[in-house]
This record gives structure tokens, sequence and C-alpha cells, in this order.
């Protein structure tokens, strides 16, 4: 069980997570949106112990049940790929070009978990059988540059699994990939998932996918957790303007509809773009870009509201239908 | 493949023959009359033609270009003028002298290059990447002559651990490489410095990728990070680097066996400047500019065995 | 208006130091550096001799000074000599392209298989060491690479729109390169020449010390090493001094040359 209590990143004066609280259990499906720069990466890599060193964090986090405020370096590394695992936006930058993905896989299993090279050449053949790697036995001898991109993610995705991690960390997964390899990576995901009692965190800033992948939700903006709740409940009724502004901004399956002149008409997006870091209002973060913003909304920061079960919105004005 | 080693073998063949060209035309074009140059302005008229028949000096230019051409490759480079013996010997009897120190000094080189760059990139911005950045700094300018004086001075001069110059012969084994020590170190420390630049940007460049990151989220050491991928990724531009600094070591090589009186080919070639050895000195400039040459050359080829992608390129 | 970095403002003090001194010596230097007192040799620093006397009694900051200035001559000629040919070769492979664009570029590998040694040693065997001839080495060695440079960054600035317009109003390849290519790879030709010019520095050093290059009683650092080395035991001191302005001169055009290379080029905002 992972479970972050107030967890806050600052980079000098900059903050780049401010009081995060979540708590992940076995075979949760939880889904981050957000856009670039919204935390959800740097909430991802405090997960993993990885964040910069520059990062000074603050609030806790714990590890079924373990403080992780004193842990080191090495006792992180215990932790990465047998308890949580991670794989990455780029398949292509995220393998080692000359190493063939076989020997990549092997790795852990042999380091880790102390297989023998024929064990970890045995078990590394299952794990790229059960992510879908057609042909493993010639795969193995390939290189990164060799595959194509939905295969290298495959790869990713059986290095991560290789040591039966509880938590595995899905950063912008499908991103770079094809539209129907990105559903396959993901229906895949979910599987895992369900199979292995895997939480899965799934982060994207792809409304879709995150909708088909997860049952939860956590919707963030300028380093705040904004909203949380069932995935369905939030995406049907969001309560958070930034929500409301987030699936306005989504291009639908639906035709947009076309003006006098035959055009499509522009996607709706939100005004304004994301400020630095550092430069992000005190109260609410969404101030200066809120459509619906109350003069105390960029000094005062708003209390937690219920929207409905299970839910929770971060905002003075919530939604009405949504607290309806 | 077979068409990138055809292409390349074939430019390297080609590049060695332009290089003798131009060392043919420097050494017999310039000069006018060779055995003038030989043998002085007071050299009588018989002696000089006897040398002009001895040297094919009567022959047009172009066979003898190619005899020399053709009888270096079988490893003929005529007859010393000053030593009076063939000077294919004299290169058998101080090439491993030459060779030893351009090793020692390229192993010295890639190993404490590969130690400070590797180990400034993973401490970068703290006390020891500054102390490497500054250090190397410092190695470029220094010339590696001096260095050997400062060497010298205080290991030879001041504590008397080492000798200062000279070479006992390999029949001693421990003299031998104690003679080695102070010129392995002023041949290789100024090529480390530039070598550990490259390798601490180039270990920078790759830490910064994504698989570095996959790495590390898969409970790997910092130290294990670093060797099983930092380094491999990392080799490609030092490979380019090594390369050249072996060639650069070789004729390094010329002056630190002038410094410690070593007896080399680097030696041979000032004794034969001063005794107007032509015909030695134009072997051994061709053997010098021969080993640069094939330097580059293997590079080429190794490039391919570093990098797969590039085997499939090829 | 951005800080300038630190690299430049150290290199660019460490070079007007070692100019200074240069061009101070051809008006006044403390006594004159030829002058022999050989009853007053190996002396130690005093008011009169700052860093003490040589072996034959001359005045060491003398014979310093003027060293600098014949090492900035050298250094000079050698890159105005190599760096106008070297760069007139690299405008003219970017002009012509083609097989002439090969050529040129093959001539260019082929020089870089010698080292400015291994020419000064041809010279040396051929015409007898010279300081004439190391300048022609040095400079010898430097036509490669200033053609590399120059084509490099030239076969850039002919894909320019401007070039385009300028082709199309019907100048000549030679008048475009002269009025637009030239100024534009001016900022790159800069740098290397000041690399250059901290390589030439020290290739003279080696080839003086080695007695390719300065004869005496022609002042030179590395001259002056080479007779130190022969009195080590006697007077260590001497070993110092020049080696020491070596390295400040070269360390100097060095650091000048990054820092240039860092303002000149933003492309390489690199990590340090």
């Amino acid at each position: 069980m992972f479970d972050l209590t107030n967890l806050s990143v600052h980079f000098g004066p900059a903050t780049a997570l401010r009081e995060a609280s979540l708590t992940i259990r076995p075979g949760d499906r939880l889904g981050i949106v957000g856009e670039s720069g919204s935390g959800k990466s740097m909430l991802a890599l405090c997960l993993m112990g990885m964040a910069p060193e520059a990062a000074t964090l603050s609030g806790t986090l714990t590890i079924d049940g373990r403080d992780m405020a004193d842990a080191t370096e090495r006792d992180w590394q215990a932790l990465r790929a047998r308890r949580v695992a991670m794989i990455f936006q780029e398949p292509m930058a995220a393998l080692n070009p000359l190493s063939r993905v076989g020997d990549t896989v092997m790795d852990p299993l042999r380091l880790h978990l102390g297989l023998s090279k024929q064990a970890a050449r045995a078990r590394a053949l299952d794990l790229f059988a059960e992510v879908g790697i057609p042909d493993p036995e010639a795969r193995l001898r390939q290189f990164p540059h060799e595959l194509s991109g939905g295969q290298r993610q495959r790869v990713l995705i059986a290095l991560a699994l290789a040591c039966d991690p509880d938590l595995l960390i899905a950063d912008e997964p499908t991103t770079a990939l094809d539209a129907n390899v990105a559903l396959r990576i993901t229906d895949l995901l979910v599987r895992l998932s369900a199979e292995r009692n895997m939480a899965l965190l799934f982060i994207s800033h792809d409304l879709a996918a995150v909708a088909r992948a997860t049952s939860d939700i956590a919707v963030m903006y300028g380093g705040d957790i904004v909203e949380r709740g069932p995935t369905r409940a939030v995406l049907d009724s969001p309560a958070h303007p930034y929500t409301r502004g987030l699936l306005g901004a989504r291009p639908s399956a639906t035709a947009l509809p076309r003006d006098a002149k035959g055009k499509r008409a522009r996607l709706p997006t939100i005004p304004g773009t994301v400020p630095g870091m550092a430069d992000l209002p005190k109260g609410c973060r969404f101030a200066g870009r809120c459509p619906v913003e109350l003069p105390r909304c960029a000094s005062e920061r708003p209390a937690v509201t219920k929207p409905g079960p299970d839910r929770s919105a971060i905002c003075h004005v919530p939604s009405k239908e949504a607290l309806a | 493949m077979a068409y990138f080693l055809f292409r390349r073998t074939l430019g390297f063949v080609l590049t060695l023959l332009a290089v003798s060209v131009v060392v043919f035309a420097v050494m017999n074009i310039l000069p006018g009359d060779p055995a003038l140059t030989i043998l002085g302005l007071d050299a009588t008229e018989d002696a000089l033609a006897a040398l002009r028949e001895q040297l094919g000096l009567n022959d047009p230019l172009l066979s003898r270009y190619f005899s020399w051409i053709g009888n270096a490759l079988t490893g003929d480079f005529g007859i010393s003028h000053s030593f009076r013996v063939p000077v294919s010997e004299l290169i058998a009897e101080r090439l491993p002298m030459t060779l030893s120190l351009a090793v020692a000094g390229m192993i010295f080189t890639v190993i404490l290059a590969l130690i400070m760059g590797i180990g400034a990139a993973a401490n970068h911005r703290k006390a020891g990447d500054w102390g490497v950045m500054f250090l190397s700094q410092l190695g470029i300018a220094v010339p590696a002559f001096w260095l050997s004086m400062l060497l010298v001075l205080l290991f030879a001069v001041k504590l008397r651990w080492l000798p200062p110059g000279g070479f006992p012969g390999w029949s001693d084994p421990i003299a031998a490489m104690r003679a080695l020590i102070l010129p392995t170190v002023a041949l290789g420390l100024v090529q480390s410095s530039v070598l550990a630049r490259v390798t601490r940007s180039s270990a920078l460049e790759v830490m910064r990728q994504d698989f570095i990151r996959t790495a590390r989220a898969t409970g790997f050491s910092r130290q294990r990070v670093l060797w099983r991928h930092v380094l491999p990724n990392a080799l490609v531009p030092i490979v380019t680097i090594v390369g050249m600094q072996f060639a650069a070591l070789v004729t390094g090589t010329i002056v630190i066996e002038n410094v410690f009186y070593l007896p080399g080919l680097g030696r041979l070639i000032f004794q034969s400047i001063a005794n107007r050895d032509l015909p030695t000195v134009q072997a051994l400039v061709m053997l010098f500019a021969a080993i640069v040459v094939t330097a580059n050359f293997i590079v080429d080829l190794l490039y391919v065995v570093i990098d797969p992608r590039l085997k499939a390129r090829a | 208006m951005k800080r300038l970095p630190v690299n430049l403002l150290i290199g660019a003090a460490l070079v007007l130091l070692v100019i200074g001194a240069a061009a101070l010596s051809l008006i006044w230097t403390p006594h004159d550096y030829t002058e022999m007192n050989i009853r007053g040799k190996f002396g130690p620093p005093s008011e009169l001799h700052w860093l003490g006397t040589d072996q034959l009694g001359r005045d060491v900051v003398s014979q310093l000074m003027a060293a600098a200035r014949n090492s900035m001559a050298v250094a000079l000629a050698a890159v105005l000599i190599g760096g106008s040919i070297g760069t007139a070769l690299g405008l003219l492979a970017s002009a012509i392209g083609g097989w002439v664009e090969d050529l040129v570029m093959r001539i260019a590998d082929i020089g870089f298989a010698f080292p400015a040694l291994l020419f000064a040693i041809m010279l040396a065997a051929v015409f007898g060491p010279s300081l004439t001839n190391a300048i022609l080495a040095i400079s010898f060695i430097n036509i490669p690479v200033f053609a590399r440079v120059a084509r490099a960054s030239a076969n850039q600035i002919w894909t320019r729109e401007y070039v385009t317009a300028a082709q199309a109003a019907g100048l000549t390849r030679a008048a475009i390169s002269r009025d637009h290519i030239l100024p534009n790879i001016a900022a790159p030709i800069i740098v290397q020449a000041t690399i250059e010019f901290a390589v030439a520095i020290l290739a003279e050093a080696a080839l003086s010390y080695l007695g390719l290059g300065a004869q005496p009683p022609a002042p030179s650092w590395g001259r002056m090493l080479s007779e130190a080395q022969t009195l080590m035991y006697l007077a260590p001191q001497l070993a110092i001094y020049p080696g020491l302005c070596i390295v400040t001169a070269v360390l100097g055009f060095g650091l000048l040359g990054d820092g240039l290379r860092d303002v000149t080029d933003p492309r390489l905002v690199r990590e340090r």
C-alpha cells in the first residue's frame, strides 16, 4: 500500500507539487491527468524515490506502513522493480540502444532475483509472451532499433513486470504510439493489473486513454490535485472548472460543428497558458485562467469540497450539477 | 557491411599512398640535390656522383618513387647513410622501445581519463566535477616536455625515487619498468586531460537520456548504471578521440624520447636529422604518418563494433 | 545584457598579460636579454634581477619577455598563413561543391596525417633547423583545420535565403563568397583562430625545445627550457619560469577561444 499525505516538492521558491494526498491499494487503477508541468510526473518520480536532487520534499510518503522520509538511495534501490516499477513515454529512448532487449530484461532477473542465466532467460521468454510479444525467442536477441514502437513499449512493460511489482507507474505510456497501438497497450496494462492484482498508476493527458484504463482519477493542475473521484463520475459531471475545461478541450470522436463557410469550428481551448512553477498564484493555481473566478481565488486557497460519494475538489465555486 | 569495409579500406590505402607522395615530394624535390644536402657543400664531385648513383638519383623521379614505395612494402627502406646498415634494421631495433612507450601511455591515458571523466559526470556540479574540469583545463595547457622536466625534478632530482632518463633494456624488467614510469606519465597526462573532458561531456549527454532513468527505475545502483549503461553509450565519441590520441601519443614519443634519452625511433629521427641522413628520416616520417593513418582507420572500423545501429546502416 | 562567461574573462586577462609583456619588450625590458655577466651567473632573485639570472648571467625576466614576443609573432604568423589559405580553400570548396569540394576535403584529411612535428622534421632534415621552418610547419597543419571549419560554416550560409536572393540577382559565386559568406563565417573562424593560436604557441615551444625552431641566441621559452634541462641539478628554478609562461599563454588563448565560442554560438550552450 502506497500512502501520500500532504506531499510537497519545492525547487527553491518554486513549487512543483503542493500537499498532494493519495492512497494506492493493491489492484487499484488510478489515472492522473493534467497538462505538462502540472506535477503528475513529479508525483510519479516521488513514488520511485527518483525526485531530482535539487528538489526538497515535505509531507509523508509511506510504503506498506514504512515512512520513506529518511530512506537512503540504497533503500529505494531495494524497492524499485520489486515493489514499484515504472514505464516511460518514449519507448525508443527508454531502452539502452546498445543492449539486446533480452539482456535488458534479464538484467534485473539475475541481479535482483538471483536467477541463473538459463532461468532468467526462461522467465524473460514467459514475460515476453505475457505482454504479447510475438516470437519471443527471436526478439530476445534483437536490439531496440530493430523493434517497432509498440513492441518496444511491450519490452519496457515486460522489464517493469520482471520482479513482480505491487505498483506499476505508467507515465504517458501511449503518447508516442499510433492510436490503435496505444489502445492495445492500454488494454494490456488493464489486463495485467487485473491478472496480477497489481496497482496501476496511469499518467496521461489523454482523457480517452485514462477513461479506458482506470477506475479512479486525479486531475492535476499547477502542482495541485484539483479534483479526485471515480473516473466515470468525474468525467460525467466534472466539479472543478479546470476539469470542465479539459473535457471541453478534448477532441471528441464526433465531428466538430461546421460554421457557415463549412470550416470546422476550432477546438475549444482553455484560455491562457500554464504559468511557470515560480509564477503560480498563491491561492487556487487555476486563478487567472478560470472562467468562474472570484476575487479571492488568486489569494485564498479553496477548502476541499465533496461533490459526490468518494469525490473531492479544491475549488471555491465547484459546479452545482456535480454537487447536486 | 562488405561494401562498407571495402570503401573504408580503399580510402585507407589511397590516403596512405597520398601521404607517401607528400613525404617523397618534400624529401626529394624540395632539397634540389639530396646528395648535396647529405654530403654538404664541401663534398667532392666524385663523392657526390657516387652517392647519387647509390641513392638512384639518376633515375627519373617517378621511377624513384615507385621503387621506394615498392621496396618499402617489402620492408626495404634503403641503407642508412650515417649508420651504414639497412634502415629496416634500425627500425626493428628501436620500434619496441617506441611502441612500449606509446602503448603504456595509451593505457595510462585511457584508465585515468575514464575514471576522471566518469567520476566527474557522476558528481556533476559538485566539487569532484569542478576539480577534474580545472585540472584537465590546466593539463591541456601544459607542454608534455615541460611536464617531463617537472616530473624529473621532483621524482628523480629531489626525491631520487626514479631514474631521470635512459633505458637499461628489458633484460632487467624491473629497472626497465621503472625507467618507463615517468615517460609514460608525462606522455599520458596531457592526453588524458583531453580525453577526460570528452568522457565527461559524453557521459553527461548519455545520463540525460531516458534509458538511464529506466535503468534507475529498475533498481540498479548508480555504480552499475554508470558502468553498464552510461559508459558503453558514451564510448563512440571517446573512441574517436582515443584514435586521434594514439596518433598524438605516437608522435609524442618523439618528444618524450628526447627528453628522457630513450633509444627509440624518436631519438633515431633526431640523430638522423643531425647526420643529414635523408633516407632514414624519410622512412621514419613515413612510418609515423602511416601509424597515424592506420589508427584513424581502425577507429572507423571500431565504431561498427561498438554501435549495432551503425552495422545496419553500414 | 547577458553576463560574459568566466572562461572568457579569465582567458582575456591572461592573453592581455602575455601580449602586454610581448609588446612592452619591443620598447623596454629590465635588461638587454642578451647581455651576459659570467660572474653574476645563477643569480638569485634580486631588485636588479627580479627572477635572477641564468647560466650566462643573463636576466631571466628580460629573456622571458623577449621570448613572449617571439612566441606571439610565430603564432600570429602561423595562424595568419594557415588560416587564410585554409579559409580560402574551405570557401572555394563550399562555393563550387561537387568533386572540387570532395577533393579539397580529401586533401585536408591527408593533411591531418601530418602533425606539425613530422612536417618540421622533414623541413629540418632538408633545409636545416630554423624558426622559419617551424612557422611553415605550424602554418601547414593549420590549413586543413581552417578548411574544414570554413567549409562546414559556409555550407550552412549557402542555404540561407539572402544567398539564394543574391544568386537570383546574378552575382557570381566568387562575389557571393566574398560579400555574403565570408562575413557570416567570421565568428567561427575567429574562434578557431584563437584556439589554434594556443596550439601554435605549444607547437613553437616544443619545436624550439627540440632544436627545430628558434636558434640561439633568439629568445624562446622552449629553447630556454632545453638549456635549463642540462642544468636541472644546478639551477632547477630555470626550468620553472619559461614553462609557467607557456602554460599562461596557452591557457589564456584556450579559455578565450572557448569563451568566444560560448558567446558567439548560441546552439552550443554546453554543460559545464
